[in-house]
């Protein structure tokens, strides 16, 4: 693309050795990097260029040193990283101090270079929905992130006002200065809002087909570390436009981000509300949209032997019937929902300019946090209420 | 909840307890069995909100016990690298796939060295597939789990006669492999014929009917575990038996629930174990149990995505307990000072009477050497 910058290669040259690859990698992909992202890069090697000779090698003169003890034995001119790669490093005796230091120097760099203007001021949604089904009776709501929200009664059960409620989100007008891939995030267990025109869908049961070849692949990786390294390397390069559903697949961000979270753990292959829990986080931190609506869903109970094989269906050759675990599915998502809360805390876009909403498709009240919480009327909300409140904090 | 509540909490039990609780005997031989669990955090463990789920360890070991609520893992936090540290008494710096075996000697091979005893004498039994035959040269290592695992996806993947997973099927499936295919799904045998030995072959062969047609139908990787270890102490009573649980590392995967479901597995199968040492007579007086986390995992907010993992480095991930019961433990009680998990090395060793030279950890003073 015209918009690429030239790859700063006597910058990375000079930095230390463990940020070459990745830096590397991260201008190679950056035709696949959002908006936010190139923003966030742009500025980091802009400020990192200008910065005093001497007050660059001190920045950086503690990590350089504690590196040059570390025997990494890294092509320092490596593409990117693999296991054995990152195994090396996450064994080295001195690799506390270097998490230590490499956090201590990020600090100063995102101090520094963090993005202002327009995008840093924009009011955020975020939404976070527990599914139908759930025992809501066995489990307090998040009780911790209750004490700093309060609770919005609404006229009758979340999950029946959702559809009209995602509706309006989506087709709202946005912020002019957003691109399409800024505005809204939809990810679901089931594909309830596949059909949501103009906003990416990231569906767990709409991705089945990619699912099951990336289980498939990984399955036959042997026991060795080529092994893990070559599927992998595979895995990234396989075409996958033929089994990701299309809206999906004609964007090539789009598509690239739902390949990266499907292959980097996270249980993103194996449960569903793991999946929605680490694109959710995923997106806030890579994309920042300014609305994000994560629906979780219900996990099935794990059947007996095929339950130690996670990366298997645990429906061939069980004998044993499925069901539903919904006890369980309450447990996963109370946690995780709470876990896209904290994900969107620690991206500097959100806390202080968002509304975030957490409710269960089954209860008539959504628990609201962060900016106006306090404000929110104490009457029932309507579905038509809901979206307009939402709206009008979207502005 | 800060430390100084915790440990109010914990010697109160103590106190109830005390009383009940049993003196140590002398013993004519010593053994050890030292089980490891996987990552743990305090919030899911020991603190006000965590003790629901480990209500045997809690209400019914704890009172018997020595026990240590701040064992810091201050090396790297992964299972081969912590449990090769705490059977060498230095922080292992390895590979964690189980490629290479630890930089030092372990318990084990001190063992062995200075008592003269043979390799049925040192026995792992774990769930955890990295601890593969690398963990220690010359001993038994018996990847129970993974046992399963194997006969499990030849089933599901039509490499087997066998076709459905049915409990008698399995355990057909899993008998056949132990027959032919143990080295390569990464167990360790001292010499050819150790599985060859029927006394060896057998107690496999029952640990695994146990579990088929156990009274309560277990079903998973530490159940499995648990059963052989049983057997091993039965048929075998090595002088050091490690086991190590891990279905709690479901965590993994993201599910809380499952997660919080291994924790209580385990809870159970420790607690079970003990309950089986006591009611033996060939094993009560002579065996010292120690059982610990490896870790906690990362704390909740963290960008390592909480207790999905154990990376972070964070008090949350490093810090652990340790539990003594029996005769090394003396007299119950709880040691409020920060110990490291590689203290156990030489304390376990002194308790054996073995000698493990100048080892970085410290040997506790606690210990009923």
């Amino acid at each position: 693309m015209s918009d690429q910058p030239p790859v700063p290669v006597d910058l990375i040259r000079r930095l230390p050795a463990t940020f070459g690859p990745a830096l590397r990698d991260q201008f190679a992909q950056w035709n696949l990097l959002f908006s936010a992202e190139r923003r966030q890069l742009q500025a980091q090697m802009d400020w990192l260029a200008k910065l005093p000779r001497e007050e660059f090698d001190g920045l950086f003169a503690p990590l350089a040193a504690i590196e040059s003890r570390m025997a990494l034995g890294w092509d320092s001119n490596a593409a990117a990283l693999g296991v054995r790669d990152t195994g090396i490093l996450a064994r080295s005796p001195l690799y506390p101090q270097w998490r230590a230091e490499v956090e201590r120097v990020f600090s100063r760099i995102d101090e520094a270079a963090a993005p202002s203007g327009p995008f840093q001021k924009l009011p955020r949604l975020l939404v976070c929905v527990l599914p139908a089904g759930v025992p809501l009776e066995e489990q307090t709501l998040w009780p911790e992130l209750a004490a700093e929200g309060a609770w919005l009664p609404l006229a009758g059960p979340f999950g029946a006002m959702l559809a009209p409620f995602a509706s309006a989100i989506a087709t709202r007008r946005p912020p002019p200065e957003l691109d399409a891939d800024e505005r809204t995030w939809v990810i679901e267990c089931g594909s309830r809002f596949t059909a949501l025109a103009g906003v990416p869908v990231l569906s767990w049961a709409d991705i089945e087909a990619l699912r099951r070849e990336f289980l498939h692949r990984l399955n036959a990786v042997q026991r060795d570390l080529r092994s893990v390294d070559r599927t992998g390397d595979e895995l990234r390069r396989a075409d996958i436009a033929h089994i990701t559903p299309h809206s999906l697949a004609a964007n090539a961000r789009v598509r690239e981000f739902l390949r990266g979270v499907l292959l980097s753990g996270n249980g993103s292959l194996v449960f569903p509300n793991s999946f929605v829990e680490w694109a959710a986080a995923e997106a806030l931190r890579r994309a920042q949209p300014q609305a994000l609506l994560a629906c979780f869903g219900m996990r099935q109970k794990l059947k007996p032997f095929s339950s130690l094989v996670l990366f298997e269906d645990q429906n061939r050759a069980n004998p044993v019937a499925s069901s539903d675990d919904p006890s369980g599915s309450l447990v996963d998502a109370l946690l995780l929902s709470g876990y896209v809360y904290l994900a969107a805390q620690r991206v500097a876009c959100y806390p202080g300019h968002t509304l975030t909403l957490l409710g269960a498709a089954d209860s008539d009240r959504v628990l609201a946090l962060g900016a106006r919480a306090a404000e929110l009327p104490g009457s029932p909300a309507s579905a038509e209420a809901l979206a307009s409140l939402a709206l009008g904090w979207l502005g | 909840m800060t430390r100084r509540d915790l440990s109010r909490m914990l010697l109160a039990v103590l106190a109830e307890r005390l009383p009940r609780a049993r003196a140590a005997a002398p013993a004519p031989a010593r053994r050890v069995v030292l089980i490891t669990l996987g990552g743990i955090r305090r919030q899911e463990s020991w603190s006000p909100a965590g003790l629901r789920y480990i209500p045997r360890l809690y209400q019914d070991l704890l009172p018997q016990s020595l026990f240590y609520p701040y064992a810091l893992n201050e090396g790297v936090t992964s299972h081969f690298n912590t449990i090769s540290s705490i059977l060498t008494g230095v922080w292992q710096h390895v590979d964690d796939w189980g490629g290479e075996k630890p930089a030092n000697p372990t318990l084990f091979q001190y063992m062995q060295e200075q008592t003269h005893c043979g390799p049925e004498q040192t026995w792992v039994v774990t769930s955890n597939k990295q601890l593969t035959a690398n963990i220690s040269p010359g001993v038994n290592v018996i990847l129970s789990k993974q046992l399963m695992v194997e006969a499990v996806e030849r089933i599901v993947n039509g490499q087997s006669q066998r076709s459905r997973l049915e409990r008698q099927q399995l355990l057909d499936e899993m008998s056949a492999l132990l027959e032919t295919d143990y080295e390569r799904i990464g167990w360790g045998v001292p010499s050819e014929s150790a599985f060859r030995d029927p006394a060896v072959k057998q107690t496999l062969l029952s640990a695994l009917a146990n579990f088929i047609h156990g009274p309560d139908a277990p079903a998973s990787g530490d159940d499995l575990t648990f059963l052989i270890a049983r057997e091993v102490l039965t048929r075998l009573a090595p002088a050091l038996l490690m086991v190590n649980f891990s279905d709690m590392e479901v965590a993994h995967s993201g599910s809380y629930s499952l997660h919080l479901g291994g924790i209580g597995r385990s809870d159970r199968l420790c607690h079970a174990m003990w309950q089986f040492i006591q009611a033996a007579p060939a094993l009560r007086d002579s065996t010292t149990l120690v059982i610990l986390n490896e870790f906690g995992r990362d704390p909740d907010g963290s960008s390592t995505n909480g207790f999905f993992n154990h990376r972070s480095g964070m008090e949350s991930c490093r810090l652990a307990w340790a539990m003594v019961l029996g005769p090394a433990a003396g007299a119950p009680r709880v040691v409020e000072r920060e110990i490291r998990q590689i203290d156990l090395t030489p304390s376990i060793a002194a308790w054996m009477g073995v000698d493990c030279g100048r080892l970085p950890g410290s040997l506790l003073k606690e210990f009923h050497v």
